[in-house]
């Protein structure tokens, strides 16, 4: 799975929004996702699979096609773990239904 | 020998020696070898990308420049663009004397001494900040350089106060953050600490603390600066046009078609000068974003191997959700700051740096967040504020007095820096430098 990372400038907190999730993947052994982190500007149109931004972007991010996940403490692990988990295992079970 | 000269001007190339520096970093992290190579390669491609950025960016930014020339009687003042990446990717870009090298080097050796110093001091943080691991290192790399020195003695020193810097700076912040965070586990990296910490201290004096921003219900209309190439776009429209409409009052239509726009359309012209530059912003900014990419993640590898348990120094947004309101009020202040002090620089024919919605945000933003940690409502006013105004004096005096030698001459022209943490020490640097007649 494809999964962006947001923020206003595409290299700060979305990089380490990137780090967190990578990390939370190590512990938990989960593998094949690859996380990028983008820009809000000129993510659009840009394929992927699931969106992880800022609650301040919500706004931004309204008509978007893809899921997005909003991490209103972006330091705080335990949020963004609990969230970013949920919405790839819902993303999956609707492929899954889907086929 | 061939091969031996072909290797030594490719360790001189800074996109090779970052690309090294990359390739080093997922090695440390045993990545899988196609992983290894395509981030070395995509961490080289960074540096040509953000040249080529740069490129667009001056080309557009020179017109609009032209027309403030012509638009400002003689005697006037001088304008320029304030924005930390495009400097040091232009001079990098350029590597003039090697200085692009020499950047790169700092990057790394600056970061070892970091890690270094936090490993047996007190200060136990690491910074995180990719961007602005770059951007100091290249700030105290340009400074020793234009002092003359040699290669080794520009990275030696560089690297000396960039790692004092790296890890000094989150420390002095902490207070503050305990304040703004509610906790310890989190520290800021960033180059804006030392007008944030302005803020602050202004905001102790001014306000109180109980009569947070965060209180009140405040409208998201102003989130639409979150996105840059709107915001971007925008303000150098307005500013393009103020230009234009200058020099047409001086030199009229005609003469702006001739002399500035080689025959084309003035509106037209300018529109299309205005939106080439945020292209270049933008096309900066992805160069930037390859070149950090995989270096940050190495960086915090190592760092965390060797200093268990120590603070992450992170970005400014970081502390936005816990004072979002403060946030706007940073934007508006800081707007107003810039504005007002855009005049008083001009009224004192100083060089004005044009107004940036980058500052405005991320660093008015983050002053007047510090500013309400101490101060409330009227502490966040006043920290936003400042970072416009005492910014904008800041700015102009090291462009102004050319502290970091003459950028223009390594490559770029009508630019200059904007963070206090590098401007500030490299002042007293150069301050000490003079009096001994360097």
């Amino acid at each position: 799975m494809k999964i962006a990372t947001l923020c206003g400038m595409g290299f700060g907190t979305s990089m380490l929004l990137k780090l967190t999730i990578e990390d939370i993947f190590k512990e938990q052994s989960i593998s094949g996702h690859q996380v990028i982190p983008w820009d809000l500007g000129s993510f659009k149109g840009q394929k992927v699979d699931l969106v992880v931004a800022p609650t301040d972007m919500k706004s931004h991010l309204k008509s978007s096609e893809t899921p997005v996940v909003y991490i209103k403490n972006l330091v705080d692990k335990e949020e963004i773990s609990e969230k970013v988990l949920a919405a790839i295992q819902d993303i999956e079970n609707k492929r899954k239904g889907g086929e | 020998m061939e091969i031996f000269n072909i290797i030594v001007e490719l360790i001189q190339l800074p996109a090779v020696i970052l690309g090294l520096i990359a390739l080093i970093g997922l090695l440390i992290q045993k990545k899988p070898a196609s992983e290894v190579i395509v981030g070395t390669i995509k961490t080289m491609l960074g540096l040509l990308i953000m040249s080529v950025g740069i490129g667009a960016l001056i080309g557009a930014l020179s017109p609009i420049q032209a027309m403030f020339e012509a638009g400002i009687p003689a005697g006037g003042f001088k304008t320029f663009v304030t924005f930390d990446e495009a400097v040091v990717g232009a001079v990098q870009g350029a590597n003039l004397q090697s200085i692009g090298a020499a950047i790169a080097w700092t990057m790394l050796f600056g970061y070892v001494l970091h890690i270094l110093l936090a490993r047996i001091t007190k200060f136990k943080y690491i910074y995180l900040t990719g961007h602005m691991i770059w951007i100091h290192a290249g700030a105290f790399a340009i400074l020793f350089h234009s002092f003359g020195l040699s290669l080794f003695w520009t990275v030696f020193l560089a690297s000396i106060v960039d790692g004092i810097y790296m890890t000094l700076s989150p420390a002095l912040a902490q207070p503050i953050m305990r304040k703004i965070t509610g906790n310890d586990n989190i520290a800021f990296g960033h180059g804006q600490t030392l007008l944030n910490m302005v803020g602050a201290w202004v905001g102790k004096l001014v306000g109180d603390p109980s009569d947070s921003t965060e209180d009140r219900e405040m409208s998201d209309k102003l989130t639409f600066f979150r996105d840059m190439a709107i915001s971007i776009s925008l303000i150098m429209i307005v500013v393009a046009f103020i230009g234009v409409i200058l020099a047409i009052i001086q030199i009229g239509i005609p003469g702006v078609e001739e002399n500035i726009s080689g025959g084309q359309n003035w509106f037209v012209f300018t529109l299309l000068q205005a939106l080439g530059f945020t292209a270049g912003v933008l096309v900066l900014l992805q160069g930037v974003r390859m070149l950090i990419a995989e270096i940050v993640p190495a960086f915090k590898g190592v760092a965390e191997k060797l200093i268990p348990g120590a603070k992450p120094a992170l970005d400014c947004p970081v502390i936005y959700p816990f004072a979002p309101n403060a946030l706007i009020i940073g934007l508006i202040s800081g707007t107003i700051g810039q504005a007002l002090g855009m005049v008083a620089l001009a009224l004192i024919g100083w060089p004005v740096p044009l107004p940036s919605m980058i500052a405005a945000f991320f660093a008015s933003g983050s002053g007047a967040i510090f500013g309400n940690a101490t101060g409330g409502r009227r502490g966040a006013w006043a920290g936003g504020f400042l970072w416009g105004f005492l910014g904008w004096f800041i700015i102009s005096f090291a462009y102004k007095f050319q502290v970091f030698g003459d950028l223009a001459a390594m490559g770029a022209e009508n630019l200059g820096f904007t963070v206090p943490d590098a401007i500030v020490p490299g002042i007293l640097i150069w301050l000490v430098a003079k009096l001994f007649g360097v």
